[in-house]
């Protein structure tokens, strides 16, 4: 159906050979191997600021004291501690299952997977309904809380640690207004429930803000058209609109997952030793400077959420190509002109979801803010003061506030500049390709799926201390390092949002173009991205968002510089027995991210429809 | 006068060999560990420090070092909020040798940055560390072996006659301690009317739920409590005092920051802290009675941070002359004051309000290096899987 109706130039990729013209010059030149040379950019700036470095730190669980050995990986992999149930499978001990069975079948990656599934299924949850409301209601302030919905996402976990023990503590807020309505006390920190809550924090608006991409790229012609052969509404919803955005919601489900996967400082703030995850363990070990056992462990995480990400592209692949073009049922309004009991109801829904919304996330944001502003006997200033005192009188070896506001910003544009089209030239390049496009694709994604403890380790070792090439030791720190990391980190996000939307384009709209003598890029940059400009949007926030967040690398690269950024100045203010300055720190980083999230939401919204 | 011309050839080095004599010849790994010290030798290490003492008062004039001293330290001594040592020491050294700049660095991963280094083979370019304890040091000669980072220092320090002797934590003598913490319990006065005296009393059911604990495994505070229990209760008994810990609800959070803030917002009345939480309350102006200090068996933990003189540093004057000051009078008063810990020294000027408020536990105990070394990996091993394992 969609087909005929977008394909309206259809008959014109007959003519291609004959349509296309060349034009000399280097300009043309470049426009039509720019694919190729993102491709091949993308490739080394890959190489050098992640595989080089996360392999020389996996070699570690192969290569221990010089000698290769398998040893290592055999102990950790026949560990009921680690695989619980699969150890002994893994030993090939058969006779053992039982007995494992009885101590710990889960073992730490079971319990871990255990717990991301958890908060992933919360996160979908949680995260639907919001990008229902964003997608499909009209009401002023929505595109601004679109562009905030990000906001959790670059939280430092301190901040977060400290808001949700603040607001959801046996003394917080919370449970004083519980009390006000005769309830609780709700004892909710320390326990699995507050690291999924947390955890749920972080990534529902990851969820929120892939699926309010799809949603707004959806095309309601043919719903309508379901509709007038006769379909009721749910059943066309069901088989028309379901299976448009089944890729965004599983997409923010998988990222969900491995994040939450390779989850560390909430679950020990959060939830206690107890509830340890695999990349505690990482941690401890990396402290201890155990790098073998530390590196399978690693490599065993990335396995499982490469696994993973292969299997959903699997997926993904089998879904693209419907070929469609954007183009979203008008919205509605939070007040109906003549309400019916249908939509009443659906408003109801709507506020209770909101409730819930405050509860989880502008109660901790709001604590944490709170932290702020309140010392030891009450309102005070003295933590902001502190700030400009810093800034203004501090010495040149400590971390002023204004240069990491100065640094997370700049770094994050640069990094949105080189993830933007690093992420859409993959999304390019791996679109409706066979097995082997997906393992690339696949490979692609890795970036998200090595514990950051690892990435960072790698980082110190590759880059910053340097190789030594020709008696000259070449290091890679300071900014543009920053940057390259950041944007390595980011640009997964965008070819998440992207590629989907991408494969839904209707390839004959493309080939008409490129049979109307547009190159590649031409066709990519006029036809198919302002189709797909809510997924671009999307992406573009994502990788502002990582920039902004990131922490792991980010504070080994910025190591003896003043390329330090915010969380890392967050970091650095926590006092012993004060976390004022660190709080108000946290608190500047929410409100220059939040303009800068409006800022760009604005300037990327002007392409949107 | 003659002393003045040793000092300007040689710096440091002049007043060190002096103090080398002191020591009797220690450059035994045994006798550090062995606190006896003969009137005779007692005697001598106050006429040097008198001797040190008027130099440097005079030294202002007098020195000749000059150069850029690299200091390595973790990021809150030189950046914390509160008031970190270190810009206070970098101001006074300088002034007192105004030809001298000491730079700080402090990489996130803190001394294993330098290990690795080291295990790398790439140089390392600072020449002091501040802020070691006997942990590192056992990971340090686990993992480079033969290959030294730090060099033997005492030596070569005036002032280390006045290190308390049961703080001396390296029989190579490489670290030289210069503040300490003792372990101790945190707890509110107003909800805990009778405090636990004896690791049994946690037991208790009096005090289910009622204790935050730092992880072992991520945190230095944690790790303190867990060696205090192998310590009183004995390698075969502390898993099963954990056991009954745990079944009595103690609460294991990732950090000491995690932890005290925990308590400070009411979630448990008790908290593993250190035993100069008053200097802090006092400081703050808080309520005396919520912040309780109380020692378990009478005894806490010692945790002395130590510095050492990168083995490879072309400044071993500078390196020797800063680390010579750290111990000094003045400095150790500040040291102790800024960081809130006891300075390693007997001679150290403090406010009354800190010797107020600094509690000291009766028996302080601590393991040895040697005791450590070969033991703490399994130790906290085994306690990570007991408390994290079974699931």
């Amino acid at each position: 159906m969609t087909r005929e109706e977008a394909g309206a130039e259809d008959g014109s990729a007959s003519v291609r050979p004959s349509a296309r013209r060349e034009r000399a010059g280097p300009t043309r030149w470049l426009e039509r191997h720019a694919i190729g040379l993102l491709g091949a950019a993308t490739v080394v700036v890959l190489a050098v600021v992640f595989y080089y470095p996360v392999l020389t730190v996996f070699a570690d669980a192969v290569r221990v004291g010089g000698e290769w050995t398998g040893e290592v990986v055999g102990e950790v992999l026949t560990d009921p501690f680690y695989f619980g149930l699969l150890a002994p499978i893994f030993g090939g001990e058969f006779g053992a299952v039982g007995e494992v069975a009885a101590e710990s079948p889960l073992g730490l990656f079971g319990f871990t997977a255990y717990q991301a599934l958890l908060s992933t299924v919360a996160s979908v949850a949680l995260g639907l309904p919001g990008a229902y409301v964003l997608s499909r209601y009209e009401f002023p302030g929505r595109r601004t809380l679109r562009s905030l919905t990000i906001l959790p996402f670059v939280m430092p976990s301190i901040m977060v640690a400290i808001g949700f023990v603040a607001f959801f503590g046996t003394n917080g807020p919370l449970n004083d207004l519980l009390a006000l309505v005769g309830l609780g006390p709700v004892n909710l920190l320390f326990t699995l429930e507050a690291i999924v809550v947390a955890h749920a924090f972080y990534n529902a608006p990851l969820v929120a803000r892939v699926t309010t991409a799809a949603w707004e790229s959806v095309d309601a012609r043919m719903v309508e058209t379901a509709r007038s052969l006769g379909a009721n509404p749910w059943y066309a919803f069901r088989t028309v609109l379901a299976p448009q955005l089944l890729p965004a919601v599983l997409t923010g489900a998988l990222l969900t997952f491995v994040f939450t996967f390779m989850s560390f400082p909430i679950v020990l703030a959060l939830g206690g030793f107890q509830l340890a995850t695999v990349e505690v363990w990482v941690y401890s070990l990396v402290q201890e400077l155990e790098y073998a056992e530390a590196a399978t462990l690693a490599v065993a995480e990335t396995v499982v959420s490469l696994a993973l990400t292969y299997a959903y592209l699997r997926y993904e692949a089998r879904q693209s190509g419907g070929g469609r073009a954007a183009n979203p049922p008008p919205r509605k309004r939070l007040v109906p002109d003549s309400p019916s009991p249908l939509d009443a109801l659906e408003r109801l829904g709507v506020a209770a979801y909101a409730v819930v919304v405050a509860v989880v996330f502008v109660g901790p944001i709001a604590s944490m803010v709170a932290e702020s502003v309140t010392g030891p006997s009450g309102f005070t200033l003295q933590y902001y003061e502190f700030l400009v005192r810093r800034q203004v009188e501090g010495a040149s070896f400590q971390t002023k506030p204004g240069v990491a506001v100065r640094n997370s910003v700049l770094f994050g544009v640069a990094t949105l500049l080189v993830a933007l089209p690093m992420g859409v030239t993959v999304s390019v390049l791996t679109a409706r390709g066979g097995r082997k496009t997906r393992l690339a694709d696949a490979a692609a994604m890795a970036p998200l799926a090595v514990s950051g403890v690892v990435v960072g380790l790698g980082m110190l070792r590759g880059l910053v201390f340097g190789v030594e090439v020709w008696g000259h030791r070449l290091q890679v720190t300071g900014p543009v390092a920053i940057v390259a990391a950041h944007g390595v980190a980011a640009y997964p996000f965008v070819v998440r949002n992207v590629a989907p939307l991408l494969g839904g384009v209707d390839r004959s709209v493309v080939e008409s173009a490129r049979a109307l003598g547009a190159t590649r890029v031409r066709a990519l940059l006029d036809v198919e991205l302002p189709l797909v400009a809510s997924g671009v949007a999307a992406g573009a926030a994502f990788a502002f968002a990582i920039s902004i967040g990131e922490f792991d690398s980010t504070v080994i690269l910025a190591t003896g510089s003043s390329s330090y950024t915010m969380p890392v100045a967050v970091e650095r203010y926590i006092g012993n027995r004060t976390l004022g300055p660190a709080t108000a720190m946290g608190t500047v980083l929410l409100f220059v991210t939040s303009l800068s999230f409006v800022v760009v939401d604005r300037l990327g919204g002007r392409w949107e429809v | 006068m003659k002393r003045r011309t040793v000092l300007k050839r040689g710096g440091a080095v002049g007043i060190v060999g002096l103090a080398g004599c002191i020591g009797g010849g220690s450059g035994g790994q045994e006798t550090t560990t062995d606190g006896t010290t003969t009137p005779a030798e007692t005697t001598t290490e106050e006429t040097a420090t008198e001797t040190t003492e008027e130099t440097e008062t005079t030294e202002t004039t007098e020195q000749s070092l000059s150069g850029t001293l690299k200091v390595a330290t973790y990021s809150s001594f030189v950046d914390a909020p509160s008031s970190s040592p270190g810009p206070w020491l970098k101001k006074e050294f300088e002034k007192r040798h105004p030809d001298v700049t000491v730079k700080y660095e402090t990489p996130d991963n803190e001394v294993n940055y330098y290990i690795q280094q080291a295990a790398q083979g790439v140089d390392v370019d600072a020449d002091v560390y501040v802020g070691l304890n006997v942990e590192h040091l056992i990971r340090i000669d686990e993992k480079l072996g033969q290959q030294a980072l730090f060099a033997p220092m005492a030596d070569q320090l005036s002032n280390y006659g006045h290190v308390k002797e049961g703080l001396k934590f390296d029989p190579q003598q490489r670290a030289i301690p210069y503040d300490t913490g003792y372990i101790s319990l945190v707890y509110d006065g107003t909800e805990v009317e009778q405090p636990p005296t004896t690791f049994d009393d946690l037991l208790k059911s009096r005090y289910e739920g009622d204790l935050i604990v730092q992880n072992a495994k991520t945190s230095a505070t944690g790790r303190a409590f867990l060696l205090w229990t192998i310590n009183t209760l004995g390698e075969d008994q502390y898993l099963d005092y954990w056991t009954k810990l745990e079944e009595n609800g103690v609460k294991l959070l990732g950090t000491w920051d995690e932890a005290y803030t925990a308590w400070e917002n009411g979630e448990a009345p008790m908290v593993v802290s250190y035993s100069t939480d008053q200097v802090y309350a006092n400081r703050y102006d808080q309520n005396m009675e919520k912040h309780q200090v109380g020692f378990l068996n009478e005894q806490g933990y010692a945790n002395p941070e130590g510095m050492a003189k990168f083995a490879d540093t072309d400044t071993p004057e500078l390196a020797a002359a800063f680390m010579d000051f750290m111990l000094g009078q003045q400095a150790q008063g500040e040291i102790a004051v800024r960081n809130v810990q006891f300075p390693a020294t007997d001679w150290a000027d403090l406010p009354a309000e800190f010797e107020k408020y600094a509690k000291e536990p009766e028996n302080p105990v601590t393991f040895t290096y040697d005791e450590l070394q070969g033991n703490l990996d399994g130790w906290v091993d085994s306690w990570a899987r007991q408390i994290a394992g079974g699931r």
